[in-house]
């Protein structure tokens, strides 16, 4: 592909009227129509007379004569070289027009491995020698049905065929493949369209659209010549294989490159137009956009801003994950490895308000806590010992003596509950088991009614007892199993729960209006992130595009530098 | 003769609360064990005090945090703390002070230990120091507590 157009050729069709013929600082020539504003490379000519200068100037078929050896790896480059030029010279002259085609003149000039060879055949014509991203085979597709043959699409979105067998390769697709390649095509773009349903493609239309009106007379042309070259219009849209710009410069041309990129961004299409000279530059930008056009697309959907405050929920948020006791000191927070393999540690930028963030959540954590716990009854410390003494309780013990066997144990060690106090319940305790299994029994189901509703119910099991009937003796004096079985024959007849317990609907509307806040901060976060990411990585490949370029300079001047025994005209 | 420590006389509970910060109570007294019986070898004679400093100060800052800044325990609670001896009520009382926020430790605002009536390197702001002067000081291995740093 080359980068810019070149001169047209000597004894051109007339302009169309409106038209002015203008030379870029670059030397090649454009064409501007004072009316319409508009400009391009493309010679506008008179639509009757056009059909044959067209024919000529911009033919339609995707394979470039770019290089043979664009891909040392895939095949030999001198033997493709050798099999390639004499056959496919002919008809390239035959579409190609008089431009000078860099292939022809390529394998004198070119190095053997060299990527951009076929750009540097025409060494002696400056604006060939322009900044040209390097072409390499990307992708392979089997083409149905055409056995040894593949087809490549290189990195800047141009096409050839290979037979793997006899190692050939064309940027023009024989006969036969051409079939093939259209049924490929043709799948292709139904898996397209397919993934693509449900979005509109407005944008690619209007662009289009634009393009067209320029260019309507020239595209008719090209269909028609679609036609008759390859007989295959009938299958693929014209805005596949359609050729704008950089047609009329190189005979034959990749297709998928300056078109899309024209779809999406039609301020790089003026650019193009205008002839602003860099259509490298150009080239890898829509590189760029084709990793890219997805995510940038969305990014400008949804750019959720992310606030102070947010920062600083993620960031308490983390904390709240971390389950870290708000209790424990700011350096113990530190130590959690886990901390910092969050996302949302980044939310805050500095150590500082890190912490302060961090004293605020835990000033507020603390509160919360707090709260909680005076709301929630205090836990009768009787309960834990009572459960104690119903497991390890006997009447062959007495009171210090069962003391010092269980000393250890958290129950007896509790603080809460007087040593008095446990000395008194273990000995009414050990009382109670001398009396007989009845007494015992009508006791505990005396206890059980005792319990107004609110507190025992149908809805209570042995786990959820009510305090009242865990801290009296009555209920520990039988063994567990008598005991629990009598209990729950007893619950089993009391009625359900009395209403009241509809309070909780307020709390649960809050918690899932909570829920949602949270969710919100961290897709703003995630969004925040990928920003980030897109933008190193955009970062980056500027970088090494300027790296390019600039060396491309340097071999530019290096070359000029070379001068031959012939003195500057050899 | 020391009384006898009966049971009862140990078994009062803390005041309630004491459970929350029990644990990071705990780190740091693991940790002063640890600082009293590390190996002091090779170390200068005044260095060997460091660490028990250090760790005095963290607790006494995070039981001062604990009651004045985020207010987690009760006036109780505090009082049996400084009590108890977990946290140096006389460091704390220089905190409240306009100027001492940082004070590293009692020693280094004492003048009249020093030479020349003065109070600890650590005590001077870094703007006054000479540019890049790594200091740290004899009585707690302080490297600045100067309150505008």
């Amino acid at each position: 592909m080359a980068d810019l157009p070149v001169r047209p050729p000597a004894g051109l069709p007339p302009l169309a009227p409106g038209w002015t013929e203008h030379k870029a600082p670059t030397g090649h020539s454009y064409y501007y129509n004072k009316e319409t504003k508009k400009s391009t490379y493309i010679r506008p000519i008179l639509e009757v007379p056009s059909i044959q200068s067209h024919h000529v100037a911009s033919p339609p078929a995707p394979p470039a004569p770019f290089s043979a050896n664009t891909n040392p790896g895939l095949f030999n480059p001198l033997a493709t070289n050798n099999q390639f030029n004499p056959n496919f010279q002919q008809p390239n002259l035959q579409f190609g027009g008089p431009q000078q085609q860099p292939f022809q003149n390529g394998p004198q000039h070119q190095p053997r491995g060299g990527h951009r060879g076929g750009h540097r055949g025409g060494s002696n014509n400056f604006q060939d020698r322009r900044r040209q991203p390097e072409d390499r085979p990307k992708h392979r597709f089997d083409i149905p049905d055409c056995a040894p043959w593949v087809l490549v699409k290189t990195k800047l979105g141009r096409r050839f065929v290979w037979n793997k067998d006899n190692n050939e390769s064309f940027w023009k697709f024989p006969p036969h493949v051409m079939k093939g390649v259209v049924e490929f095509d043709r799948r292709e773009r139904e898996k397209r369209e397919r993934r693509a349903r449900g979005e509109p493609s407005d944008e690619e239309d209007t662009a289009m659209a634009e393009v067209e009106a320029d260019l309507a007379a020239a595209e008719k042309e090209m269909e028609k010549r679609i036609v008759e070259v390859d007989g295959e219009v009938g299958m693929m849209d014209d805005s596949e294989y359609e050729e704008v710009e950089v047609t009329d410069d190189e005979g034959e041309e990749g297709d998928k490159a300056p078109k899309r990129q024209r779809t999406e961004e039609p301020s790089e299409d003026q650019a193009l137009e205008m002839g602003e000279d860099d259509i490298a530059w150009q080239l890898a930008q829509m590189e760029a956009m084709e990793e890219g056009d997805f995510t940038e697309d969305e990014e400008e959907e949804e750019g959720m801003p992310l606030t102070d405050e947010d920062c600083k929920a993620l960031f308490k948020e983390l904390l709240d994950d971390t389950r870290i006791s708000p209790y424990s000191p700011w350096e113990k927070v530190l130590e959690n490895d886990g901390l910092y393999d969050d996302e949302r540690y980044k939310a805050l930028p500095t150590m500082k308000a890190r912490k302060d963030c961090f004293d605020e959540w835990a000033r507020e954590r603390i509160q919360y806590l707090q709260e909680q716990k005076a709301k929630q009854q205090k836990l009768d410390p009787k309960i834990p010992y009572l459960a104690f003494l119903h497991r390890h309780a006997t009447p062959k013990l007495f009171w210090p003596e069962f003391r010092r066997k269980f000393r250890k144990e958290p129950e007896m060690k509790d603080t809460k509950l007087s040593d008095k106090d446990k000395e008194k319940l273990y000995r009414d305790l050990v009382k109670r088991l001398g009396l007989k299994q009845p007494e015992l029994r009508s006791d505990l189901s005396n206890l059980l009614k005792a319990q107004p509703l609110a507190f025992l119910n149908g809805s209570t099991t042995l786990d959820t007892l009510p305090s009242s009937v865990l801290t009296d003796l009555r209920f520990i004096s039988l063994p567990a199993s008598t005991r629990d079985s009598l209990v729950e024959t007893y619950l089993s007849t009391l009625p359900p729960a009395p209403e009241g317990a509809a309070a909780s609907a307020q709390e649960e509307a809050e918690v899932a209006r909570k829920r949602a806040e949270r969710e919100r901060r961290q897709r703003a976060l995630a969004e925040r992130e990928r920003r980030v990411q897109e933008e190193k990585r955009k970062h980056e490949r500027d970088l090494a595009y300027g790296k390019g370029r600039l060396h491309e300079e340097e071999m530019e001047i290096e070359r000029a530098m070379k001068v031959g025994k012939g003195g500057l005209k050899g | 003769m020391p009384p006898t420590r009966t049971a009862g006389r140990s078994k009062k509970p803390p005041p309630d609360g004491f459970e929350d910060i029990e644990d990071t109570l705990l780190e740091f007294q693991n940790k002063m064990k640890d600082a009293e019986n590390a190996s002091h070898d090779g170390k200068k004679k005044h260095e060997m005090l460091w660490p028990i400093f250090q760790i005095t100060h963290q607790r006494s800052k995070y039981i001062y945090d604990m009651y004045y800044e985020k207010e987690a325990i009760s006036k109780t609670l505090y009082d049996w703390l400084l009590k108890n001896g977990y946290a140096d009520p006389m460091l704390i009382a220089k905190w409240k002070k306009q100027g001492y926020e940082k004070l590293c430790c009692v020693r280094c605002i004492q003048t009249n230990e020093t030479n020349f009536r003065s109070t600890c390197i650590c005590r001077v702001p870094k703007k006054q120091l000479t540019e890049g002067q790594d200091i740290q000081c004899v009585n707690c291995g302080c490297r600045g507590c100067s309150s505008g740093d």
